[in-house]
């Protein structure tokens, strides 16, 4: 196996193995983990407190112990999450950090308090108004409480000069994984969209010093290969929450699809935005926050998610946007006909996708990606 | 002399004034604006903007029973069946300006504060972009601490303070603070006379249907910084403070025979049948966790006091006090049972809602059921189910009273 | 000849083609994918043809049990074979409803006769012929017969709910107060008409509109429809066939 190959399958395996992974990087550096709730977290406070921050969005898993509190209708995400809290597979995280960008979290929050009071819950509410004065000044004043709560709970001291490094360390990652997403354009075969995907999934579950070492070497390796021009003539862009489960890029793999760059929340939305190199490091994390546009958990009265599309497609020259939307995901559901009329009006080919974590009818998906492909041609 | 009206009459009065205040507005070239319903009406009102609740729309466009249509030409552009059946029909509603049950005018500004969900925000969005309008937007931080804390109130003061800011400016006037402390008055009184119109109910019999509580909510909603809004909800106090002077219950004929809380809104398109299968049985609804939410009180001039009043309201609360709030509702308005709406369209009341059942249960002893239903689709309710669940409540409340239990 | 074979979850059909574009066989049988189905409709239409298995020079396979056909040349999805299998039958088609046993969809042509936008229901048993079973359970009578029942209907009786259970319930009560059978079959009729069309409006429907699946077979489905759409209908014979008709014909095509 050539290097590129050994690296690509040894990303692959953590992210296969989200579990084993987490309990692998704290084995080996010794440090605590801090589970963190979609949709963003202030990674750079836990990574500061010498802690790891692990991604916490879901799973395979189907059950019924999350019925005890929540709804058939509640989004396939946040079920899973509680099915994995109760059946105890997140404690050995030291705490967890919840978020309130939509109502499901809010209430999910409140459930696991008496569901799972062992995870130490660490509540972070993020300012929907976050750019204007006050809500910066509220979003500083949350991290510098968050920040008290992570001593607590981590029985830690998190200095001033801690944080700031680890913002420029978290500034260095986003700067990179942005040229990563560029580079891994001209290799649609070796990183398809089942691997793009897992490449930028084994994030989640690593110390991130780690993870940027590997995927500096497997840039650079990739580098010394000739650029892939392939059949792949078709190329889009997906857009949503998350494009799981792999067995749904697989799909888009058979059928001749290229990933030439995306618009998900689980993936770009992390790290696409850059933040300021200088001020207290509250107003740096709370500045880079407000900078970030074109999300659907992010209030935006302008709604530029199209214009962003557009933008993108245009840039790489993509034949068609994909939408993946999370069953039972409000934010998502309510952008689609906002983003439906504006990329009719550019008449860029659009395909609306509803899918759940737990996929158990792939037929269904692949007669619509199939056909997608078809209309295409 | 003026001929004495009942609140009832007042309220239908007051409701129509609204409205075609709304168009003579818009006629004399003043904007309007489409807010959330618990949202700094004061400022607007100070401001001189005329105030409309999309919320209060979508109810009385479901209770004529005319919202399916708008529902369907919703979902026709792309929105899923799975979002607030509010929003779906207020956004096909901002397309087509007509509904049989009654219109409003398109808006000039939207006035959107999340403390009644998240999902408001989305949905107002949507309105901004698609007729490009400003929008104002109040984050009121979830309170998963007990009490609201002093780091949301102060956000909120200073989202408030923008807002004039930004009033000012899209009405090309001076902020007038002295109307607005006397705004600010007479909102808090209306709040007051609602409220004390409210605890009526906890005579036994209550002299409240409770069912009226949702007819008279419309003006909670809207005429909250009036004079007329409060006098009609004095008038009501007094009416139903009399009533139960005279040891009257809820209706001219039948006994309250059960009394019952209802958790979350009402089943607009179904509001007749839902009433009577409870009256049938003499199950009085004598509350709900709604009233409180417009229960905004606060010192005058107060801005942090009026931003802590206004996060207050029961669902952006966490589930501890949420639980309290609920058993000291049972226990003020001695209850018999808890009927709990599971409303398709409010994922925010949902999912905490088994939790909470558990708790209040376990806390007061008292019996509840849940059913399935929706505050706007009438395709989202089953009659037959919704019959078959207040009958087993009834039985569970019957069999306690029978016990010497209750 | 030329043979398109449709693979269902619950029904399997195949059309035998010659090089004219006539149509030589053509068969249902109610078993689907994983079952005999698939052979039994192939012997079918040969034996209707009069031909051999080895007369067959192309083969295209599409439905839901495609992937797992052993002997096609190709696997083409239902949406493009519908589409196909339509234009041949009325070249100006432009908004074809699809409604089977289990799922429903809507395929918007361009003036080419090429697919250029489509939605599928395949979760939900509202607006697809399992609502119809359900129906028929409820008023004790075959799923053949419900057309006929809700044509002697005067007035329909509501049947409001999106949840099968929850109509079902509704109808059922109905029953339960007199309201005649016939008005509660009319009523049922245009709820899974309005389920139909709610599917349609999210992609637009435009004249004219086609509508195919075994559910076309139920003129009271197609007649509610109409009503609710405010267009006319175009009925094919043999609905159920013709996704394997335009398997056939692009099997045909690749001859060429």
């Amino acid at each position: 196996m050539d290097r590129v190959a050994e690296l690509l399958e040894e990303l692959k395996t953590i992210a296969r193995n989200p579990k084993e992974s987490v309990e692998i990087a704290l084995r080996d550096t010794g440090k605590k983990g801090v589970g963190c709730f979609p949709i963003y977290a202030p990674e750079e406070l836990i990574y500061a407190a010498g802690a790891i921050p692990f991604g916490m969005w879901g799973g395979p898993i189907k059950g019924n112990l999350s019925d005890r509190y929540l709804q058939t209708f509640c989004c396939s995400v946040m079920k899973a999450n509680t099915e994995q809290a109760l059946l105890k597979q997140y404690d050995i995280l030291s705490a967890v950090l919840m978020t309130t960008f939509c109502d499901t979290l809010k209430c999910v929050m409140e459930n696991w308090k008496v569901a799972s009071p062992q995870l130490n819950i660490i509540p972070i509410v993020y300012p929907q108004n976050r750019k204007t004065p006050s809500g910066i000044q509220f979003f500083q004043e949350e991290l510098t409480r968050v920040k008290k709560e992570l001593e607590e709970k981590l029985n830690c001291r998190i200095s001033e000069s801690d944080i700031q490094r680890s913002i420029d360390f978290y500034d260095e990652y986003r700067e990179k994984m942005n040229q990563y997403m560029e580079v891994v354009r001209g290799y649609p075969d070796t990183i398809d969209a089942v691997t793009r995907h897992l490449i930028i999934k084994a994030s989640y579950f690593m110390d991130k010093k780690n993870y940027i070492q590997k995927m500096d070497e497997l840039i650079s390796e990739l580098r010394k290969r000739q650029i892939e021009t392939t059949g792949r003539e078709k190329r889009i862009i997906l857009s949503g929450l998350m494009a799981e489960p792999e067995e749904l890029l697989r799909i888009f793999d058979e059928n001749g699809f290229h990933v030439i760059g995306d618009d998900l929340a689980q993936e770009s939305r992390q790290f696409r935005e850059e933040g300021p190199s200088e001020g207290t490091w509250q107003s740096r994390m709370a500045k880079r926050i407000a900078q970030q546009d074109g999300c659907a958990f992010l209030y935006d009265a302008e709604k530029t998610r199209g214009h962003l599309l557009i933008q993108m497609k245009e840039r790489y020259q993509a034949d068609a946007i994909v939408l993946i939307q999370m069953k039972f995901c409000d934010p998502e559901e309510f952008d689609y006909p906002i983003l439906k009329k504006e990329l009719g009006e550019a008449n860029t080919p659009l395909l609306y996708l509803e899918i759940e974590q737990q996929m158990d009818s792939p037929e269904q998906i692949r007669t619509r990606i199939q056909s997608f492909a078809e209309m295409l041609a | 002399m003026e001929l004495k009206r009942t609140s009832k009459e007042l309220l239908n009065e007051l409701l129509e004034k609204h409205y075609a205040g709304a168009f003579l507005a818009k006629e004399r070239g003043e904007p309007v604006a489409w807010c959330t319903s618990i949202s700094p009406q004061e400022l607007l009102t100070t401001a001189g903007i005329y105030a409309l609740y999309p919320e209060n729309h979508a109810a009385a466009v479901g209770a004529r029973k005319k919202s399916e249509e708008l529902i369907q030409y919703a979902e026709g552009k792309g929105y899923s069946s799975d979002i607030c059946s509010y929003a779906r029909v207020n956004l096909a509603y901002m397309e087509v300006l007509e509904s049989e049950a009654g219109n409003i005018p398109k808006p000039d500004l939207i006035f959107c504060c999340n403390n009644i969900c998240n999902t408001v925000i989305k949905w107002y969005e949507n309105i901004a972009k698609e007729l490009d309008i400003p929008m104002i937007m109040f984050d009121m931080p979830f309170n998963h601490e007990y009490e609201v804390n002093k780091q949301n109130t102060k956000y909120i003061k200073g989202q408030l303070l923008e807002a004039i800011g930004d009033l000012e400016k899209i009405t090309k006037k001076k902020f007038d603070h002295d109307r607005f402390a006397e705004v600010m008055e007479i909102s808090t009184e209306t709040s007051l006379w609602w409220k004390k119109a409210s605890l009526q109910a906890r005579k036994k019999p209550s002299p409240l249907n409770g069912f009226d509580l949702f007819n008279y909510m419309a003006t909670i909603v809207c005429a909250r910084g009036t004079v007329e809004g409060r006098d009609l909800f004095k008038l009501w106090h007094d009416e139903l403070e009399e009533r139960g002077r005279q040891g009257l219950g809820p209706w001219k004929d039948g006994e309250e025979k059960y009394r019952i809380m209802w958790d979350g809104i009402a089943c607009w398109p179904y509001l007749g049948d839902t009433y009577k299968v409870l009256k049938k049985q003499g199950v009085n609804m004598v509350t709900s966790t709604y009233p409180d939410s417009w229960y905004i009180v606060y010192e005058n001039n107060d801005l942090e006091g009026m931003a802590k009043a206004y996060s207050s309201n029961y669902v952006n609360r966490n589930l501890d006090f949420g639980v309290d709030n609920i058993t000291q509702i049972v226990e003020d308005f001695s209850l018999d049972g808890i009927i709990y709406h599971s409303n398709r369209s409010c994922k925010f009341m949902d999912f905490r809602q088994f939790e909470v059942q558990r708790r209040v249960s376990e806390r007061t002893g008292i019996p509840s059921v849940i059913f399935d239903g929706d505050q706007t689709d009438p395709r989202s309710f089953s009659l037959a189910q919704y019959e078959t669940r207040v009958q087993a409540l009834v039985e569970m409340m019957e069999k306690r009273k029978q016990e010497g239990r209750d | 000849m030329y043979l398109g074979i449709d693979i269902g979850s619950s029904s399997s059909k195949a059309v035998l083609l010659d090089v004219q574009g006539q149509i030589k066989g053509s068969a249902v049988v109610n078993v689907g994918t994983g079952s005999t189905g698939p052979k039994k409709v192939l012997d079918s239409v040969i034996q209707q043809a009069g031909i051999h298995i080895h007369d067959i020079r192309k083969t295209v396979v599409t439905g839901y049990g495609r992937m797992t056909y052993q002997d096609a040349d190709k696997q083409i999805t239902e949406i493009s074979c519908h589409a196909k299998g339509v234009v041949y039958l009325v070249k100006n088609a432009r908004t074809i409803i699809d409604v089977g046993g289990q799922d429903a969809k809507v395929i918007r042509l361009d003036q080419t006769g090429s697919v250029e936008n489509f939605v599928m229901n395949d979760k939900c048993a509202a607006g697809t012929g399992r609502f119809l079973e359900v129906m028929a359970r409820v008023l004790d009578c075959q799923v053949n017969e419900l057309s006929h029942l809700a044509e002697k209907g005067h007035e329909g009786v509501s049947i409001s709910s999106t949840c099968t259970v929850f109509a079902e319930s509704e109808m059922i009560s109905q029953l339960a107060t007199g309201k005649p059978i016939e008005d509660i079959a009319l009523g049922a009729h245009r709820s899974i008409a309005q389920r139909i069309v709610g599917l349609a409006n999210r992609i637009g429907v435009s004249e004219e509109v086609v509508m195919t699946g075994g559910v076309a077979l139920n003129e009271s489905v197609v007649n509610a429809i109409e009503k609710e759409i405010g267009l006319p209908v175009v009925r094919v014979e043999n609905p159920q066939v013709v996704g394997a008709l335009g398997a056939a014909l692009f099997a045909r095509d690749l001859e060429k």
